[in-house]
């Protein structure tokens, strides 16, 4: 029964979402048909407001209907300025494709957006949420916020510049040993080897399965008591007794390393995506390069250095980008090894600590700030990589 | 001469025995962990929690399975998670589909912008959206449902899959399109009798994409479900594992039922999906 | 069937100027090539009466119905394609009926319009198969069919022959000829290749930089190029050019350019004015520079050169000379038993000799 209620439910939705494309959809026909048309502009700043604000009761979605209808007012005369102005009826098409897309991105991606610059200036917290929820309204905090990101600690230990060095640590020795790994693995593949396809295959799996199962797996194999790692120090140091009197012997990995634990997990699991990506590469350079360097008599480091490397380069630079941004932005392996309440913060890098600010310890306007100075970080830092991309390209 | 050839031949066969020796050790590290999830799966109900490293363990049984299917809302949580994602995957491919085409073969004011807005987006770190997506989700009175899950999800794979089928678009030749026109299609007709139907290896690539990432999510349904009966098969993985030590077999046994289907749809498609990554980020 | 008028067509891309003012009326049941190198905008053209794309400026009448704005599938028209654009997901028959069968044409209808033109192209056997199953020459004839199968006014063809192979091309040629024969509509073929023009065109329309060169048969624009572009693009191997002066001297046109000088019949210039001290351009086809045994029988003057290179081409040889300065390319009949370094008297056929002002590239004689 609740099977199907639960199709109900989806197929319900599925509905809604149709009907709002069309309504979309038929918006801007008319106002593609009719934008040039004397009688349209005085029309369509009656009808269409009207029409949504009316929606907008009918649903239930606000209940004083002036304020929408104010809202739509505006936004419908740009509407129809720019259509009368800028679009002149051109691309029709291509318009109407694109419209549900980007109605879609503007209210699930843009908008929240601008929601978090929003919050990120008032004071939004477990005190203030039933306040925000009941009358939309909270109290302005100015930038205070800003200032706290960097002045407290965004979580009960660590300060945000700790946080940051931490995050850098961790994205530079991920990249660094994905990209070590995945270009070892990958050389040993690029051999004429047999069951070169299988091996291909089993490599992968650390990608291939679900990270949350891959995450939580590894996370038991840190386990102090039954995991495997610590099972095989403790048959080594019984085996041989000279290494337990080196120290070798059982570590707790969760409570005292679980920086080290989460990297050794993350290192795991993006060797593969590395591996494969640099495999494509290498496969992609002509033979004949390598022929040609061995009738001049090269050497195998030589080729590696002189002809892998740089041939290799532009597959690998969008990858390392790729991978940095994702090691950057990884929450899960973090958040999956600590998480858990009572779970250690000593792992925790931005984003992982912007995520517990919010939901483990309620400070949701604080929360939004630190997402704010995240985000320009990153944007600085891609558009300066990207130029000096763009002037290294130039320059070939 | 016969000498010399004699140890360049050995030397061969050293260099490829070396070869293979790392490749089986790395793929050894690779495996070993999912083994050890299947070992576990399988232990008897009374030597769950052992020291013991032997892949096949004495005694196996299913005892893990039966349990897990029995005692736990494990199926309700598949079917969640399966609701979700199908959802998702419908409404993200349908709107990249027809942008995508649109990026692919009109000129118009703005298309710039849009495709340098898709970039962006990209840049957007993952955690920093979930918290209006939870305050917005909340303030609908969507929370702990469905419909709140796929708000969050729909759109999110939704900059990517246009890459992708924009990228695809591309190398389909205008021709076929203006033949069809001449032929008596509209634009939209020849977008629909004959761009899509021969689009479906990127069309299935997109919906594979936006599958896996809503079927492996964890992070937003963490905030937004909170009932169990309402959990993906994450959340619900992640609370077998987390509290009790003892669901450790009936975790392994989850994660093996998850996984299998996972891992084969993903090797049967991974050479796609990768040259669908790098095509996109190598024209970012 | 059809005719076709383009009225003062001007195309634009943005600040590029594409064509230039065409105007040309095609006839009933004629076969016209549109030949010209790349980018003349030949194919903008036939685009442009497709459908597919924009006419900026002009008019552009089938059948004297303006069609300016009308949808590609409402002209009555059918294009073949250079790539061929075979629908790759549809069989050769499923390709065939696709208009007609968006037409709602009824099916007994379709399948017999499919079997006629199936059979007219030899394609019976292949009807079931996808496109990706057939050589580039069957590709070319389910192209060519599904042009058929809808009865269009007009023909379309944007280089059909350029992506097969040197032997393919020419038998697909002759295909294309027979099927003219029999068909007998109005056919618009566009090609940058000009044997192909030649060969089949009843009118041959030279383009080059969005204007028109020149318009006629096939003979007239190969005997009397109007300027110098059609004289150089029509005919292979390539037409010999001298750049040079004319003056008179003793009532006698004389040219002279570089180290070659020769008397002008006075036929050949026709009453042509102001002769006296004019810059022109002498044109003459590598057929018509005589040397060896033909100079002798025709010749009352002699040049000199030396000989650098032969080309053997099997019945026919290109002897590449020099003149002083001047390089010039003859053609014989093989063989020419003389060794590269040798010297040869030639001299010119004076009736096909070509003249063109300097300054205007137009024919003066």
């Amino acid at each position: 029964m609740d099977i199907i209620y639960s199709i109900y439910e989806v197929l319900w939705f599925a509905l809604i979402v149709l009907m709002g494309i069309a309504l979309i959809e038929g918006y801007f026909y008319y106002h593609f048909k009719f934008y040039a048309r004397r009688w349209f502009f005085p029309a369509a700043l009656v009808g269409f407001p009207l029409a949504a604000a009316a929606l907008c009761r009918a649903l239930g979605l606000a209940a004083d209907p002036v304020k929408p209808f104010l809202w739509f007012l505006g936004s419908e005369a740009l509407i129809t300025l720019f259509f009368r102005h800028i679009v002149k009826g051109r691309n029709k098409l291509a318009y109407l494709l694109l419209a549900p897309a980007f109605i879609g991105l503007a209210l699930l991606l843009v908008y929240p957006f601008i929601f978090e610059i929003y919050l990120s200036f008032h004071d939004l917290k477990l005190t203030t949420i039933m306040q925000w929820k009941n009358t939309g309204s909270l109290p302005f905090a100015g930038i205070r916020q800003y200032v706290n990101v960097f002045t407290t600690s965004p979580l009960s230990e660590v300060t945000f510049w700790a946080l940051l060095g931490r995050t850098l640590w961790w994205t530079f020795i991920n990249v660094f040993f994905h990209v070590a790994g995945g270009f070892t693995l990958a050389l040993l593949l690029n051999n004429n080897i047999r069951f070169k396809g299988f091996y291909r295959t089993l490599l992968v799996i650390p990608w291939a399965m679900p990270q949350v199962v891959a995450v939580l797996a590894m996370r038991g194999e840190f386990h102090s008591q039954y995991g495997f790692i610590n099972i095989m120090l403790v048959k080594l140091a019984a085996a041989y007794p000279i290494l337990a009197g080196l120290g070798v012997g059982p570590v707790q990995w969760l409570s005292n390393y679980p920086l080290t634990t989460c990297t050794l997990i993350n290192i795991w699991l993006g060797i593969p995506f590395m591996m494969v990506v640099i495999l494509g590469g290498l496969q992609s350079i002509s033979s004949s390069y390598y022929d040609a360097a061995d009738i001049d008599g090269a050497s195998y480091l030589q080729k590696l250095r002189y002809i892998t490397i740089p041939l290799i380069r532009p597959v690998l630079m969008p990858a390392v980008t790729l991978g940095t941004v994702w090691t950057f932005n990884n929450i899960n392996v973090i958040y999956l090894v600590t998480g858990q309440s009572g779970g250690t913060e000593r792992a925790d890098i931005l984003v992982s600590a912007l995520y517990k600010a919010a939901f483990t310890y309620n400070r949701y306007s604080y929360s939004a700030a630190f997402a704010i100075v995240i985000f320009a970080m990153l944007f600085f830092i891609s558009v300066f990589y990207l130029k000096s991309f763009d002037a290294a390209k130039e320059e070939r | 001469m016969n000498k010399e050839a004699a140890v360049y031949r050995r030397k061969k066969i050293v260099k490829y025995l070396l070869i293979h020796l790392a490749i089986i050790a790395f793929v050894v590290v690779c495996v070993y962990p999912l083994l050890r999830i299947l070992s576990v799966s399988m232990r008897p109900g009374d030597k769950l929690i052992s020291t013991d490293l032997s892949l096949i363990p004495a005694g196996a049984a299913f005892d893990a399975y039966v349990r897990l299917l029995k005692e736990t809302l494990f199926l309700r949580w598949l079917w969640n998670s399966l609701l979700i994602t199908v959802a998702t995957s419908f409404i993200g491919v349908s709107l990249a589909s027809t942008a995508a085409y649109a990026f692919s073969r009109f000129r118009f004011a703005g298309k710039k912008g849009g495709l340098i807005l898709l970039l962006s987006t990209q840049m957007i770190p993952a955690g920093m959206l979930i918290l209006p997506l939870f305050l917005m989700i909340m303030k609908l009175g969507l929370m702990n449902t469905y419909l709140g899950m796929i708000i969050a999800y729909s759109v999110s794979s939704l900059p990517f899959s246009i890459w992708i089928l924009k990228g695809y678009y591309d190398t389909i030749p205008r021709s076929l399109e203006e033949a069809a026109l001449v032929d008596g299609t509209s634009q939209v007709g020849a977008f629909w009798r004959i761009i899509l139907p021969l689009s479906t290896p990127a069309l299935s690539i997109a919906f594979l994409f936006n599958f896996t990432t809503a079927w492996n999510e964890y992070l937003v349904a963490r905030v937004v479900l909170f009932s169990s009966k309402q959990y993906t098969w994450t959340l619900g993985l992640f609370e077998l594992q987390g509290q009790y030590i003892t669901q450790w077999g009936m975790f392994a046994a989850g994660s093996m039922l998850v996984t299998i289907p996972v891992l084969i749809v993903f090797l049967y498609s991974s050479k796609w999906l990768i040259s669908g990554l790098t095509l996109g980020s190598v024209k970012g | 069937m059809a005719c076709v008028q383009f009225k003062n067509i001007v195309k634009k891309f943005k600040e590029n100027l594409v064509l230039d003012g065409i105007n040309l009326e095609i006839k009933d049941h004629e076969f016209v090539v549109i030949v010209g190198p790349s980018g003349c905008g030949k194919t903008t053209l036939l685009r442009m009466l497709a459908g597919l794309e924009e006419v900026t400026d002009g008019e552009i009448r089938i059948d004297n119905l303006l069609v300016n704005e009308l949808h590609p599938s409402k002209r009555q028209i059918a294009m073949v394609f250079q790539d061929y654009a075979l629908y790759p997901h549809m069989t050769v028959a499923e390709n065939m009926s696709f208009s007609l069968r968006l037409k709602k044409v009824g099916r007994a209808e379709i399948s017999a319009r499919v079997k006629e033109a199936a059979q007219t192209l030899q394609l019976e056997k292949f009807l079931l198969r996808m496109p990706r199953q057939l050589s580039g020459g069957q590709r070319q004839r389910v192209a060519i069919g599904r042009a058929i199968v809808r009865k269009p006014k007009v023909f379309l063809f944007d280089e059909p022959l350029s992506n097969l192979d040197a032997k393919l091309r020419e038998g697909m040629r002759v295909e294309i000829a027979k099927l003219y024969q029999r068909l007998n509509s109005t056919i618009i073929y566009v090609t940058h290749d000009q044997v192909e023009a030649m060969t089949l065109a009843g009118r041959i329309v030279v383009m080059n930089r969005g204007v028109i060169q020149q318009v006629g048969s096939p003979i007239e624009v190969y005997r009397k190029p109007e300027n110098l572009f059609v004289a150089g693009f029509i005919g292979s191997p390539t037409m010999n050019f001298i750049a040079g002066r004319l003056s008179m001297s003793g009532g006698k046109a004389v040219f002279k350019g570089g180290d070659i000088s020769i008397n002008v019949p006075g036929f050949v210039l026709g009453g042509a004015e102001a002769i006296d001290g004019r810059e022109v351009v002498l044109g003459i086809r590598p057929d018509d520079v005589l040397v060896g045994a033909r100079s002798a029988e025709h010749c009352s003057e002699k040049l000199q050169a030396t000989l650098e290179v032969c080309e053997l081409l099997g019945h026919r040889e290109n002897l590449y000379l020099q003149a002083g300065q001047t390089r010039l390319v003859a053609t014989v009949e093989a063989f020419f038993n003389q060794s590269p370094g040798s010297a040869v008297p030639f001299c010119f056929n004076y009736a096909n000799m070509h003249f063109f002002d300097k300054l205007t590239e137009k024919r003066i004689g």
